[in-house]
């Protein structure tokens, strides 16, 4: 049995994992204010060219570690050069939406280079282990703290006395005053985002010879955890990140111990939220002083929306009403209906992040919280299916807004970070609470669509009642923004502070609209659980939650008809033209890119 | 479009400035003569800050020319004009609060690579700037708002430039350091570095500059030599909105 310094040895060797993706992060936040979602993805990339060095080309140990980093160190600044530059003078929150479309894409293209099947990844050193105290090490963690230690060394080094480094140091500081002292930002990006990368691949490569296994869903995880590391040290702030992976390690390493290995994640985002709730710039924070300028305003694309004339959208509903008394296949009808239940999360999203200006990256946690609550109410309980669809959609409303309410207080890129790691926790809280959710299993067996005691078997049934509840609840959403709440979100999402000033409640206006964001997702997870009659924990996972974002931002950010659009168009195009699936979240990434560089106001504009 | 009169060491030439639908600069013309100290004056929200931004490239105009030593500047990034020889001391001094004063001094230097004269120039700093020399190993956030005036100042002049920008180089000052500014910025003219500088205190500002401008919601309504606008009563009436034929 393994002893505590076992556990803490673990732990620092991963903390010194984190620290090495962790600091890439800090040193791109300081300089850009950006958080980049890709760097995981250059983890993945790291790890699988040290796979094709070590296994295919049989590199020795340096030479792989040299070829992870530099190869890794291009593909930084590749995407620095194509996909952050000319975003420069965009609206805030482009920056970050590229980052999660250049994530996307390479992780899809690693996926379809490599296939989705893990790989083996030898670590060339002798497996032998050395005995300290009550524990033990092996030569690879030495590797592993040497690495670590040497880089933050030569970091160190480097910022201090180099003249890049100056130059990084003052533009994170000021911009401004560093490009009136002759530097050039641009040069300044480059560097930090090679440096970035460089580490993030060589810490791919590190965990994939430590665990001997890599596999394409590395990328988010890294993501998620060199996040968590980096704002529990403060963002942008490069010792933090390194004390907070190495906590972050010690935090999930005693975690396992105490409860066993599905939970190490879940305590990594508690971690988070509870220092984003307590202390939202970091543990090494003075003060938990506001940020100097608001973040929002600027954060999403001010547009003119595009005006659809009412008899437009009257000849276009009743179009898709009769539809399916033409002769069309069921392959189209199954099709609409897919687009009907993202449209539904769509409805949510846009409400949440483009009228009230909330970015949330977990909102499949909402499909996820109603799902399970209308099986469980329909197995469990008899519930008739349609009133458990709408227990599904309340409880979502309810325990969404109750799990989102503490991070009220955040604003811009730290609400998406805030609202991931809920996302990351509600599918864990589904993994792990075995004796509600059936855990690892899932639920099966979940009764079929009903309504008034008659089941809904045929595609064309299934068909009109997911399409009359969507344009129910678009119509609702309308009439909600018309209101004087409506203006009330807005007015929030355009200027926190002033809307505060004029005696709006932030929080009373942000828990209305998830409560009836979360209703709307809700009832489309519940919908969806008794059409799929199976669902587990990954159902409703974060690539939902980044394709409904997507679907959002291509009708129009707060768009209600543009997010119907944006659903049709995204699950649609991909049939009509035939794309293989395992394209399609290529395509997804790709649309979210061209969407983010050359209309970021969407189709419809955003409202 | 006029031409700027040769010994012009920068000029700005019908220069018109937009943000977004707004105008904020109708034909501005402005010329700092090599060697002297040039003022630009004005209320608040009358496009001085934004003719700093000009300037240093930070904003561009939708018409007119900026020129230094006769090459125009427009096409230019910050970094390249900065290199160009134009020095900036920014409005709040904005200095590298989390970095040391000595490093923030030398970041003045970033475009210069001759070590050994950066070395000296640090010396003439401190001989400058005496207050400095106990205090280069602290935090630059950390010092009053006068002493980062000063660290502003030898950042500035740490790039050897031909000309600096000021921008309302008094503001927030106690009156002793606003004395001590006026006359470094004096001293640093007297050496051969020209001047322009954005003030919001036109009677400090022209005692010292050669020549000024007056600027109101965007258009130079006044200009001449400082000892001629000294006395002349427009001045008050452009500072409290009076009309321009005044």
């Amino acid at each position: 049995m393994s002893s505590w310094l076992d556990y803490t040895i673990n732990g620092l060797i991963v903390g010194n994992v984190y620290a090495l993706v962790a600091v890439g992060l800090a040193l791109i936040f300081g300089v850009s204010r950006l958080i980049n979602f890709a760097q995981g993805s250059i983890y993945l990339v790291g790890a699988y060219i040290g796979w094709v060095a070590v296994v295919q080309l049989h590199t020795p140990l340096p030479l792989t570690i040299i070829v992870v980093a530099v190869a890794a160190a291009l593909v930084g600044l590749i995407i620095e050069r194509f996909g952050l530059r000319p975003l420069q003078n965009s609206v805030r929150i482009a920056p970050l939406l590229a980052t999660i479309g250049i994530s996307f894409v390479l992780d899809q293209l690693v996926m379809l280079t490599f296939s989705p099947n893990p790989r083996a990844l030898p670590s060339q050193l002798p497996d032998v282990r050395f005995q300290i105290g009550g524990g033990t090490i092996g030569p690879l963690d030495l590797l592993i703290a040497g690495v670590g230690i040497t880089s933050a060394l030569l970091l160190f080094v480097f910022l201090r006395y180099s003249k890049l480094g100056w130059a990084i140091r003052a533009t994170a500081q000021d911009r401004d005053a560093a490009m009136q002292m002759g530097v050039d930002v641009n040069r300044v990006n480059q560097a930090v985002f090679g440096i970035a990368a460089a580490l993030g691949g060589v810490s791919g490569l590190l965990v994939g010879m430590y665990y001997n296994q890599i596999d394409t869903a590395m990328s988010l995880q890294a993501t998620l955890k060199g996040v968590v590391a980096e704002v529990v040290g403060g963002a942008g702030n490069v010792p933090g990140a390194v004390i907070g992976s190495l906590l972050l390690g010690l935090v999930e390493s005693y975690g396992v111990a105490v409860f066993g290995t599905s939970y190490r994640n879940l305590f990594a985002f508690l971690l988070l939220v509870v220092v984003l709730v307590l202390r939202p710039n970091g543990l090494f924070a003075s003060a938990r002083q506001a940020p100097p300028e608001p973040l929002t305003g600027t954060f999403i694309a001010p547009s003119r929306p595009v005006r659809i004339p009412r008899w437009a959208l009257l000849v276009a509903t009743g179009i898709f009403a009769v539809l399916p008394l033409l002769p069309v296949s069921f392959y189209v009808l199954q099709t609409l209906i897919n687009a009907w239940l993202l449209g539904m999360l769509a409805l949510s999203l846009t409400l949440v992040a483009g009228t009230i200006g909330q970015v949330s990256l977990g909102h499949a946690a909402l499909l996820a919280i109603g799902a399970y609550t209308s099986a469980l109410l329909s197995l469990t309980f008899s519930v008739p299916v349609g009133l458990a669809i709408i227990g599904g959609g309340l409880m979502s409303a309810a325990l969404g807004t109750a799990l989102i309410s503490p991070s009220f207080r955040l604003r811009g890129h730290y609400v998406s970070i805030a609202t991931l790691a809920i996302g990351e926790i509600v599918s864990l809280v589904i993994l792990n609470w075995e004796s509600v959710t059936r855990g690892p299993i899932g639920i099966s067996g979940i009764p079929p669509l009903s309504l008034a005691g008659y089941e809904l078997v045929s595609p064309i049934s299934i068909y009109w009642f997911s399409f009359i509840v969507m344009v129910v609840l678009a119509l609702l959403q309308g009439r909600l923004l018309g209101s004087h709440l409506g203006r009330s979100f807005r007015a929030i999402r355009d200027d926190d502070i002033a809307a505060r000033a004029y005696g709006l409640s932030l929080n009373r206006y942000k828990s209305l609209a998830f409560i009836f964001g979360g209703f709307a997702a809700g009832v489309s997870g519940g919908i969806a659980a008794h059409l799929y009659s199976y669902i587990n924990h990954e159902t409703f996972n974060t690539q939902q939650s980044i394709l409904a974002l997507t679907v959002v931002i291509l009708g129009g950010l707060g768009n209600v008809v543009g997010a119907i659009v944006g659903a049709v168009a995204l699950v649609g195009l991909p049939e009509v033209f035939r794309i293989a699936a395992e394209y399609r979240i290529l395509i997804y990434g790709i649309v979210l890119l061209l969407l983010v560089r050359f209309r970021p106001q969407g189709l419809l504009g955003t409202m | 479009m006029t031409n700027s009169p040769p010994d012009a060491l920068l000029a700005l030439t019908n220069v018109n400035t937009f943000y977004g639908q707004a105008q904020v600069h109708f034909d501005l013309s402005i010329s700092v003569p090599r060697g002297h100290i040039v003022c630009l004056l004005g209320g608040n929200a009358s496009g001085k800050s934004t003719t700093m931004k000009i300037i240093l490239g930070l904003v561009k105009p939708r018409s007119g020319d900026v020129t230094f030593d006769g090459a125009s500047l427009l096409g230019l990034s910050t970094p390249q004009i900065v290199r160009r020889g134009i020095a900036s001391v920014p409005e709040a001094r904005r200095l590298f609060a989390d970095m040391s004063v000595r490093e923030n001094i030398l970041m003045g230097a970033f475009v210069r690579n001759d070590r050994e004269a950066i070395a000296q120039d640090l010396d003439k700093m401190l001989t400058l700037f005496p207050k400095l020399g106990q205090r280069l190993s602290q935090r630059a956030g950390s010092l009053s708002g006068g002493e980062q005036q000063m660290v502003a100042m030898a950042r500035a002049l740490m790039s050897r430039p031909r000309m600096i920008v000021m921008d309302e180089p008094t503001m927030g000052l106690s009156p002793l350091y606003v004395d001590r500014v006026l006359e470094l910025i004096r001293t640093i003219n007297q050496e051969g570095v020209s001047v322009f500088m954005v003030e919001q205190n036109a009677s400090l500002a022209l005692e010292i500059a050669h020549e000024a401008y007056v600027l109101q919601t965007g258009k130079i309504v006044l200009s001449g030599s400082a000892r001629a606008l000294k006395d002349d009563p427009r001045i008050r009436d452009a500072y409290l909105g009076g009309s321009e034929a005044a």
